[in-house]
């Protein structure tokens, strides 16, 4: 392998065409985003099936069935969540539609994850994202199939790796969700428009915070995605190096990371934006209207986990472009001590003494 | 008058009397115009850098019971907000704390609100001008004893007042304007005045009623003549109620407005230099023309049409309904974003909320419109006890309301709203019925927890607004319901008609709307009084082949028509006139026949009657009408087919049933496919949170 440096400059690659190799990738690896699909569909179904349990329980026997299945019982609804408090925090109107969107990212952004009210379920998933993840950085990596074994060893090797880099992300989301946003929308953001008489210019001020807080978001997402990234690129075993090199690796090629963010943010904006426009009401209760809708709902879940992996894949693309490549090796190549029984066949016999 | 005349002009009459609660031409003049026993005159003016507001006052009180009065009994609602240990503030802050909200907002050191009654002198004639009274007041607390509470304030008089006879006194007082709490204050350069003055309590049969300031409930007081000049700065807007009747340009920079009502039992005004003026004039058919007024911040101009248009709805709707508007004019105040002053009603003024963003659909801002616009009825013109008897005002308006809604302004639907509470986001598959703007689920959620019997101001917090507005109103609705709209509005409009100008407690609601109804409605009254449940539902359903096991044969009884020759007198009587069969054991399904039985059973403790509906496969549809008293009835029916379903209250009469998913049982339930269909929606949803979660990672 070549030492550092080579005597010409290397022709970057633009962030639009590592984002275009990043869906390529992506492409190329169809069984991953199958498996993290069917990884939401499991983490959900045990909540889904309980909920199932309680409606059919609650409806029994009533004609109000026959109203809720062919559309919207919104009086039964009401006695339901009269009779099931804890159900109803979630099971509500805001699950139709786009408005469970809406209502997810709205939440997110005003009160973070916790307000969502899946907290177990989202530590679980992110528990299992942390598993995957290693295989799935190191099948965008090399480029080429890995195979179940492959995947799942590469899994095995950087699980615990990141579960230390998880420790570490963990401190750090819980000091902005605990501090940061509190302290953002609950005392800045009152103390500035407490006066304020106009409803838009409270808006501004409330886009501004969120501006701040996503930016924020962002700047955190994207240092532990590179650590990530590093660590699995480079076979590191520091997560706390991996999150230096993420930070200088961030400071100096800012354009491309940030470019190749945005790009991958527009492709999210995209997938809401398909869904807002064709999300499926809930009329309806024919057996192909409940396929239908639920198959529009794949597609969505489908469609942002896509764009979740290429997020992943761009940014792989986008350190090997700059960085990973035949002419660059991160350090010297580690050499290893040879064992002393090979020393001492080397140097022959010794007497003691 | 020809006999022809005569005969077109006397039903009209009768009608007109009819409406008239039965009064005499006189009487019914006199109807028109309040008794005017508390009459206010008032000069104020606002400075808006120091919250302050400097007001004199001479009022002239008539005494209008039965009985002399030593002394008077003033309102003074600001002195709620001097510190935290009026009751207002107690009671908020036990409020914040069961229901669990958010730590209650601490005004700043400027931003608190009281009164202070500087100067007190009973007008009189010469020799004796005036007799200063400064100083002879004292607060009282009559309905909790607080010593820290100084919301009313008693003043001693040097001779008693007859029945019959009045008094002119004048008041000097100064007050600061509170950061914008109960519906009253002001945030930036809005101001919403309200409560604002020294405000003479009612002086009843049985003495003063002059309540403190709860945190709960609203306030009452005597209809008179209100003149009012308020001084502003100059270019600041000024509405309030009654008609503009001059306006005086001061050489300081300042305005001041006067503003004449008459029959009024309050007065509140606003001022900003922000708002916009817009006006319409409506002209319903055989009722009053309206000039109304409209106060709109700049960023809410696109709804003005809405607005109009829905204070227009309720002015047509009451005013058929219930009786004219009689005043000619409304003011209708957009008040500002986080002035919190949205949502109050003051004769022939209010306030309506809505929000920049308000699609067509939401309930912003025509419910509430309609809701405070409907208030000049129901509280206006018939001024009842808001702080005994708020369900009056408030139950009563809340029903008429839906009705308008439902009526007028459908549809309306669910909305969600996030992002800081900014972006609205409509979910058009959930319509909203007259039952949500009835407020069913607030009902439901707080049936059992307090009694319309219950004087208002001593309702547990956490549940007044579910028992005074939603539970009147759904108890109305099913009145309604029951027999039938032209019975009620019959009711409510000798109710209405009545008592207008006048202050009626529930004694008289139930008697009036009984006597203009028709019939015994005092079972259904009593029921609405307390605080029982009603809860009928099916218990159980079968319909199963019809199915003979046991004996068959033995003596059978012959038929009436029995044809066979009768013994003859010599021969031994062997068996009597019946037939012997052959005793056998019988287990045999009779073929082409079913027996169905309904259980039905009465859940909760109110009892009215219900119809009961069985429907058969063939698409018959048997109804029974049970009067509800037992626990439980069995209905038991032989036909040919199999029932389908059977439903208690199939027309949905009785809107109050807190638990209508048990009203019905199919033989064919389709529960599991409305799980799937519903649990699978919401796991979209989970997924997506989850995924939102993930964005962490």
């Amino acid at each position: 392998m070549s030492t550092a440096g080579t005597s010409e400059p290397r022709r970057r690659t633009g962030a639009l065409r590592v984002f275009l190799a990043g869906v390529s990738r992506v492409g190329s690896a169809p069984a991953i985003l199958a498996g993290v699909w069917l990884l939401t569909v499991a983490v959900s179904l045990p909540a889904t099936l309980r909920l199932a349990s309680s409606i059919e329980n609650d409806l029994g026997p009533s004609l109000a069935a026959e109203a809720a299945a062919d559309g919207v019982n919104w009086t039964w609804w009401q006695e339901f969540a009269h009779r099931h408090p804890a159900a109803a925090r979630t099971f509500s109107p805001a699950i139709i539609g786009f408005a469970a969107v809406v209502r997810n990212v709205g939440e997110f952004l005003d009160h973070g994850p916790g307000a969502l009210n899946a907290t177990a379920g989202g530590a679980a998933y992110l528990l299992l994202w942390t598993f995957l993840l290693g295989g799935v950085l190191d099948r965008y990596a090399r480029g080429r199939r890995t195979h179940a074994a492959g995947f799942f060893a590469a899994s095995g090797v950087f699980f615990f790796r990141f579960l230390r880099l998880g420790a570490i992300a963990l401190v750090a989301w819980t000091l902005v969700f605990a501090f940061v946003q509190p302290l953002l929308f609950e005392r800045i953001y009152p103390a500035i428009v407490r006066d304020v008489t106009v409803e838009r210019t409270a808006f501004v001020w409330r886009l501004l915070c969120y501006a701040v807080f996503l930016a924020l978001l962002a700047l955190m997402t994207l240092l532990f995605d590179y650590a990530r990234v590093r660590a699995v690129v480079e076979d590191r075993r520091s997560m706390l190096a991996a999150l230096a090199a993420s930070g200088r690796f961030i400071r100096r090629h800012p354009a491309a990371v940030l470019g190749v963010f945005a790009i991958n943010l527009g492709l999210y904006a995209a997938m809401l934006v398909f869904y807002a426009i064709a999300a499926p009401s809930a009329a309806g209760g024919s057996t192909g209207g409940v396929i239908l809708r639920l198959l529009a709902g794949q597609v969505y879940i489908l469609g942002r986990l896509f764009a979740k992996l290429t997020m992943y894949a761009s940014e792989v693309a986008l350190f090997q472009d700059r960085l990973a490549h035949a002419a660059y090796t991160a350090r010297p190549q580690a050499a290893w001590p040879d064992a002393p029984i090979v020393e001492a066949i080397g140097e022959g016999p010794r007497l003691a003494g | 008058m020809t006999g022809s005349a005569a005969r077109t002009i006397a039903p009209l009459a009768a009608a007109a009397a009819l409406l008239l609660g039965g009064l005499t031409p006189q009487a019914q003049q006199a109807a028109l115009v309040s008794k005017r026993n508390a009459n206010y005159s008032i000069d104020v003016d606002l400075d808006p850098a120091s919250r302050t507001l400097t007001g004199r006052q001479v009022v002239t009180w008539r005494n209008i019971t039965g009985h002399p009065t030593s002394e008077l009994q003033f309102h003074l609602y600001y002195n709620a907000w001097r510190s935290t240990a009026s009751t207002f503030m107690r009671e908020q802050s036990r409020m914040f704390r069961e229901l669990g909200w958010e730590r209650m907002p601490t005004p700043r050191r400027n931003e608190w609100g009281w009164i202070d009654v500087t100067a007190i002198r009973l007008l009189g004639t010469p020799p004796t001008p005036f007799v200063d009274l400064t100083g002879s007041e004292r607060f009282i607390a009559p309905d909790d004893g607080n010593r820290d509470d100084r919301t009313v304030m008693q003043v001693r008089l040097p001779k008693p007042v007859p029945p019959g006879g009045s008094l002119t006194i004048e008041l000097a007082w100064t007050a600061h304007v509170p950061r914008t709490i109960a519906r009253t204050g002001a945030v930036g350069n809005f101001f919403f005045i309200g409560q604002w003055f020294p405000k003479l309590g009612v002086l009843q049969q049985d003495g003063w009623n002059t309540h403190q300031f709860h945190a709960t409930t609203e306030f009452f007081s005597d209809y008179g003549v209100y003149d009012v000049r308020i001084t502003v700065p100059s270019r600041w807007l000024v509405g309030a109620t009654g008609r503009a009747t001059q306006r005086l340009e001061l050489p300081s920079g300042r305005t001041t407005h006067r503003f004449v009502a008459e029959d009024v039992h309050d007065f509140a005004w606003t001022t900003s230099p922000a708002f916009l003026e817009r006006q319409a004039r409506f002209e319903p058919p055989g009722l009053p023309a309206v000039d109304m007024r409209l106060l709109v911040q700049p960023e809410h101009l696109s709804q003005v049409d809405r607005l109009f248009a829905a204070t227009r709805a309720t002015l047509l709707q009451y005013g058929r309904w219930y009786g004219r508007y009689p005043y000619g004019h409304l003011t209708i105040v957009d008040p500002a974003w986080q002035s919190d002053a949205g949502g109050m009603e003051y004769p022939t003024l209010f306030t309506t909320d809505t929000r920049w963003l308000a699609p067509a659909g939401s309930v912003d801002p025509e419910d509430v419109t309609v809701h405070e616009a409907g208030h000049q009825f129901w509280y206006g013109l018939v001024g009842t006890n808001e702080f005994e008897h708020a369900w009056l005002d408030e139950g009563v308006n809340t029903f008429s309301t839906a009705r308008v809604l439902a009526r007028e302004l459908e549809p309306r639907y669910f909305q969600l709203r996030a992002f800081g509470d900014f972006i609205p986001w409509m979910i058009r598959d959930v319509r909203l019925s007259r039952e949500d703007h009835d407020g069913l689920a607030a009902y439901r959620d707080a049936a059992r927890s307090d009694a319309l019997a219950t004087p208002s101001w001593q309702y547990d917090p956490r549940q007044f607004h579910a028992i005074t507005y939603s539970k009147t109103a759904v108890w109305l609705d099913m009145l309604e319901r029951t027999i039938g709209w032209p019975r009620l509005q019959r009711g409510l409009s000798l109710f209405f008609t009545r008592y207008r100008f006048t202050h009626p407690g529930s004694r008289e609601f139930f008697a009036t709307v009984q006597e203009g109804a028709g019939g015994d409605l005092s079972h259904f009254f009593e029921e609405m009084r307390g605080s029982n449940v009603l809860d009928y539902g099916v218990q159980q359903l079968t319909s199963a082949p019809l199915r003979i096991l046991g004996m068959t044969g033995g003596a059978v009884q012959p038929a009436e028509t029995d044809t066979r020759p009768k013994p003859s007198p010599d021969t031994q009587p062997s068996v009597p006139a019946a037939r012997q069969q052959p005793l056998a054991f019988s287990d045999r399904t009779v073929p082409n026949q079913y027996v169905t039985e309904l259980i039905v059973r009465r859940y909760g403790e109110v009892v009215l009657p219900v119809d009961v509906e069985v429907t058969f496969e063939n698409g018959e549809r048997v109804r029974e009408r049970w009067d509800g008293r037992e626990r439980w009835r069995l209905y038991r029916w032989e036909r040919p087919v199999r029932a389908r379903a059977a439903q208690v209250d199939p027309d949905r009469v009785l809107v109050a049933d807190l638990n209508r998913t048990n009203n019905s049982r199919s033989l064919q339930p389709r529960g599991a496919q409305a799980a799937a269909k519903w649990s699978l929606a919401w796991m979209v949803w989970m997924q997506d949170a989850l995924l939102t979660w993930a964005s962490l990672l």
